[in-house]
Order: C-alpha cells, then structure tokens, then sequence
C-alpha cells in the first residue's frame, strides 16, 4: 500500500516496562496496508519546538478492529509528549512506509532476535508468521529481568528465549551467544537492535554455512540467476534480514538524512530500508 | 471468486443508486448544509466580535476564513472570487519563469518531487526546487546526518546526488510533463562544474530554470566559499550566465558577516532572482559527549530557528538588489509568508516545515489566496516590501547617512 496521511485516534496507552510504552491506536487504513517491518512517522505536536516528525515501527497490526499500536521508549521530548497523549487524541501519521521484511514462502523455522526496543521492530513479523503456521523462535536481550519483553504480549505459539546482560533472568550474556543453537534449526532470520548487536549478528550470519557444513548440492535456488542487490527476490534469498534505525528527517526519501552505509553507496533507511539483507550493509562502517 | 464478485455487485448498486437517484439526493443535501451555515454564523460573529477570530491553522478553514460571516465552505460566488485571485509571479523578468504562486518548496527537502508520492498534489505548488546536483555522483557525508535542535534541525547531507545525467536521464521525462515548474540546485566544487552542470541542464525539457547553490555549509570544497567572498560569487554567477540562458536563482548564504555586497554582486553579475537564504552552520554534540553527533561534524540549521536571521537577510538585500528574492527559512504559516513578503520577498521556499506537515506548501497557496480575498487584493504583489524602510527622495543634503 502506498503511504498516506493518516488521522490516528489513540485508543489505549500503558506503560509495559520502565519508560517503555505500547499505546494502541485506531487507524484501519493503517492497518489493512501495512506489513512486518514497516514504520510511521508520527508528527509531535509541538512544532515551535519539535520540528520533526518520529519513526516507529508498527509493533502490532489488526486487520479486524483496525488497530495499530506502537511500542517505544521515552528518550526524549518527542516520546515524552507522546507519553502524555490521552484516549481519544488524534496523531498524525504518515505510513506505512518502508520496505517489509521478506520471508521466504519456503521457510518452516524463523528465528527473530531482538535486543531491547529492537522487540517493536520484529514483533508484527511474529504474528505473521503465526498466521501463515511458520514455526517461530523469539531470541530476545535485555539488561536486566525488569527490562524483558512480557511474554504474556507474544502469540502463544512463539517460543520465547531471554538473555540478561547481568543474568537475573535467562541466559547470562548478549542475546548474539543464543543464535549459534538455533542456526541449523533455523531458515531464516529476522533481527532489530542496537547496531552492535545486528552487526555481530551479521558476521555469525556470514559464518554459518561453513560452521553447518552446509554442502551445495544440485540446482540452485532459482536456477542459479543472481538476484540484485536489494531487490525483493534477493532479500528474500538472504538468511539474514535486519531492521535498520537511523535519525530521520522526511521518511519518504526526499531529504537523504537517514543513510547507513551499504556496500553499494549509501542506503536510505526509509526507502530502501528499514529491513536489510545483511550482505547489504558495510559493516565495517558501523561502530 | 465470490468475494470479488461481492465487491462488484456492491459497486454496481452504488453506480446505479448514483445514476438514478443523483438529483433528489442532490436537492435533498444542500438545504441542510444551508441551515448549519445559519446555525454557526451568529456564534462566529459574536466570537469576532471581542477578540478577532485567531489565526487559522487548517487549509479549508482558512479558504472558509474570508472575513465575511461564511461558514465552512466558500460558496461559488467566493469561489470564483478566489479564482480571480492572480497568485502568479514573475521570478526572471528578463527570461521568463512563471510561477502559478508563489510557495515553492526548497531544494534538499523535496527530493526530485516524486517522493512524496500521492500524499502532496505537486502540481498545485509554486515551483519545485530539486536537491542539489553536481557534475558526478556524490555519496555525500557519513551518517548520522540529522538531527533536531529547539525549533529547528541540523542537517549535513552532503549534497550526496547521483549526478546531473542521472538527473536529467530520471526525472527530466517526468518534469516534462508536469506544470510546476522544476528548479534544478546546483552545486559544484569549482566554477568549471557549475557551467557543466548548467549546460547540461539548458534546453532539457521540463527544466525550467537553476538555482545556483553557492552556499552549502555541509561539503568541505565547493561549498561556502563561493558565497562567502563577493568576488567569487560574482564569478561563478557570471561564468553560469554565459553559459545558459536558464533563468538564474543564486542561493545566499547567512554565514557571512555582510550580505549585501555578495547580493549586490550576484545581481550585477547577471542573476535573474536571489533566494535568500541557505542553513546556518551549526554543531550538535552526542548523547555521551566524547564527540560531534552528525558524522559531518558540522551541520546545517534550518526550521522555524532561523527565520529571524532569514528574514534580517531578506530585508537587507530587498533594499540593494532590484531583482527578485525568494525568502526562505522556518516558513511554516501564512504569518510566515507574509512577514518573508513584507520584507521584500516575492516568493518563499517552504523547506524544513514538510518534514512534519507534507500538505503545508500546497495549503499556504490556499491561504495566501484566501488572504488575498480578504484584504481585496486581486495579486499579492502589494503585500511585497510593505515593511521596508520608506525610501526617501533626494539624498540628504545635510550630510552622509550612514548605516552600517
């Protein structure tokens, strides 16, 4: 569905973990159009002081009632006016924009791995692949156990495995140590988090097919033809895909303000992105 | 297959209930949106009444705010009065550019027109300012190139571009067949790049005239140093006049401690307008302090932050330049607009303001319209220097005034 301005009613505002909120909106246009991956940029309402609008992920979708929530941190003047809003507010909302991502209808075992407010980028993908009876493993990192997604706000049918920096919860350690245990179950794999972790995610991911042992045998997926860079059939090839943030300015690509670097020259998050085959992004240039 | 034959029949009875019924639904409809109007008219009087009706924010109110006691829509009569309304202004005398109004939207937060896809009605803009094109592709600065400040936002792109071919080759076939009008910025590292990059533009279709970018403080060569020193401004707008004959914008910047020779100079070396201005230079610092937070380092700011500086800027080359000044900086009202036009401006770019509000260029042409009706003027050109210091005739004979 292509973008458009959106009157959102804000129907439901809680705070699910310290400065953490999901605040559910009623927008069926938004809902009916948008896929896992996609994002709207919300305009605040102070413009005097805030002149930009904020990029959210759409953490949750339903086709039926049309409600769309968002799941974000407060960080700031923006998120905290946002905190503020109250049940029947109207927000103005631009989406959904950017590129889904992009599950390979042949893929059985999806592994999502998210690191902190990275959960808000991969949480729709979840319920799709819910839906279409993909098996789904969520790998999820956090500081500490008051810091863990609920798991009472995932589908059912995920399987749900925690890792704490400090250990009060799960696995003592980054959420990068679980995915070797889940590589070789896995066909694909969907993340969003800070850029450390996607780009440890992205060389484990580069590393797989000889750590499996993986033989190349017979024909080729899709008959040996490369796919570009970029494209949807090449995304949807890739083992890796990543959910990108960056500081933004127009989200519709006019304004070239929230670029990472791709091997292939700049890439703009909100057109080409947010979600990115791995082999897509440089690496090296990110910290 | 029954879904969709559901969604046809539920068409087809909505086309027949159209056809058949139209004019009773009609003369049914418009009785009703009378007696609201009559409803609120009393309400709107008394409340003008006290305290004046403040300033609207919305573009069909304010088409609706005519001063007369009208509610809601404008009616035909208002209607064909707005259409009156001749918004058109003339930018290159001497060449011919021809706005239909004059909201423009400012190069670098537009793209090339195309992205804001269905959510702006393009065609109902002034003019069309591109982002600015260099000779090669650029791969501009290294992210993050956002961010926002009090009011306003730094930005340090980096004049990343595919090229002037690409350029033309893209988007050129699609400008063709637009009515706005498409400016083309363009920015260079030296005075040979700028006539390139200007002869590659003339005589491209749908190409209506260049905005020379003398003043980008984001690109380490080619940036500001052409519009920081008179002479060097004065030899690459004069180099791009030969070379073309585009209708010629020059870009000001305000990092400068005098703006006035550098404007004399760009309009003697043979500008047809003068857009006044380009961002400040500015700096952010990261969230843990041990470093700039743009990966430029330095950053452009721009939004509501600067229109101060802006229109100081405008006010002073309004009264040593005679060629046209496309105001811009923190234009995000029709107060904006009028302040920018007061000072001398007959256009003004809209730029950092779309980022939040998409419609806003295309509504403040509805408004300036509207405004137009209003004070009953039939063109906005006598809202133009109306706050310019009233010129005097003869100089003084008791001595030098001098202001510096």
């Amino acid at each position: 569905m292509t973008m458009r301005l959106v009157s959102a009613e804000l129907v439901e505002s809680r705070q699910i973990l310290p400065g953490q909120w999901i605040q559910s909106f009623h927008a069926p246009e938004l809902a009916t159009g948008s896929r896992a991956g996609q994002f709207v940029h919300v305009r605040t309402g102070d413009y005097s002081g805030l002149v930009l609008r904020r990029p959210f992920s759409i953490n949750t979708a339903d086709l039926v009632t049309g409600i769309v929530t968002l799941h974000f941190r407060t960080v700031g003047r923006g998120t905290e006016w946002l905190t503020r809003a109250r049940e029947g507010d109207r927000l103005d909302m631009l989406g959904p924009l950017g590129r889904p991502f992009e599950v390979d209808p042949r893929s059985r075992h999806l592994l999502l791995i998210a690191g902190g407010l990275g959960m808000a980028g991969i949480r729709m993908l979840a319920d799709e692949a819910v839906h279409d009876d993909r098996q789904v493993v969520v790998l999820f990192g956090a500081q500490s156990a008051s810091h863990v997604y609920p798991s009472s706000l995932l589908p059912d049918e995920v399987e749900y495995v925690v890792a704490t920096d400090d250990g009060s919860l799960g696995h003592h350690g980054f959420v990068t140590e679980l995915v070797t245990e889940y590589e070789a179950w896995a066909d694909q794999a969907f993340a969003c988090g800070p850029h450390p972790m996607l780009k440890r995610l992205a060389a484990l991911a580069a590393g797989r097919r000889d750590r499996l042992g993986v033989a190349k045998l017979g024909r080729k997926r899709g008959g040996g033809k490369v796919d570009p860079l970029g494209s949807t059939a090449a995304r949807r090839k890739a083992f890796l895909q990543v959910s990108m943030e960056q500081t933004m300015g127009c989200a519709v690509g006019a304004c070239l303000g929230c670029t990472v670097i791709g091997v292939d020259g700049p890439l703009r998050v909100c057109r080409e992105g947010p979600v990115f085959a791995a082999e897509e992004i440089a690496w090296e240039s990110i910290a | 297959m029954k879904a969709r034959k559901k969604v046809v029949t539920a068409a087809d009875v909505r086309l027949a209930k159209a056809t058949g019924q139209s004019k009773p639904a009609k003369a049914k409809r418009t009785p009703t949106v009378r007696t609201i109007k009559s409803a609120i008219v009393p309400v709107d009087r008394s409340a003008r009444s006290f305290s004046g009706r403040p300033r609207v924010e919305t573009g069909s109110a304010a088409v609706a705010d005519l001063g007369a006691p009208l509610a809601a829509r404008p009616t035909l009569v208002e209607r064909e009065a707005l259409d009156r309304i001749d918004l058109s202004i003339e930018l290159a005398p001497q060449r011919g550019l021809r706005l239909p109004n004059p909201i423009m939207v400012a190069s670098g937060t537009f793209g090339y027109g195309v992205e804001y896809g269905e959510v702006v009605d393009v065609q109902r803009l002034g003019a069309i300012c591109c982002k600015g094109t260099t000779l090669r592709p650029r791969a501009g600065n290294p992210p993050p190139r956002v961010t926002e400040t009090p009011g306003g936002m730094l930005n340090s792109i980096g004049l990343q571009n595919p090229g002037v071919d690409a350029v033309i080759e893209k988007y050129g076939p699609v400008w063709q067949g637009w009515k706005v009008p498409v400016i083309v910025n363009v920015a260079g590292e030296s005075i040979e790049d700028y006539v390139e990059v200007a002869r590659r533009l003339d005589g491209v279709p749908g190409v209506a005239g260049i905005e020379l970018n003398i003043s980008c403080p984001n690109v380490g060569k080619g940036g500001l140093q052409f519009a920081i020193d008179r002479d060097a401004a004065r030899a690459v707008t004069a180099a791009v006049r030969r070379a073309t004959d585009l209708p010629l914008l020059v870009k000001l910047s305000p990092n400068v401690a005098d703006v006035r020779p550098i404007a004399k100079a760009i309009e003697e070396a043979g500008a047809d307008a003068i857009t006044a201005i380009n961002t400040l230079s500015g700096l952010a610092v990261s969230a843990d302090r041990t470093r700039a937070f743009l990966g430029n380092t330095y950053g452009g700011l721009s939004g509501p932050a600067i229109k101060p500086v802006a229109l100081r800027i405008v006010y002073e080359v309004a009264q040593v330049v005679s060629i046209p000044i496309v105001g811009i900086g923190g234009v995000t009202s029709l107060a904006d607009v009028l302040d920018f036009m007061a000072c001398g401006a007959v256009a003004v770019q809209v730029g950092t303001a779309i980022f939040a509000d998409p419609e806003l260029p295309v509504r403040l042409g509805d408004e300036l319209r509207a405004e137009c009706l209003r004070r009953g003027l039939s063109s906005c050109a006598p809202l133009v220097g109306t706050a310019l210091p009233k010129r005097t005739g003869a100089p003084s004979a008791k001595g030098a005034e001098y202001r510096p």
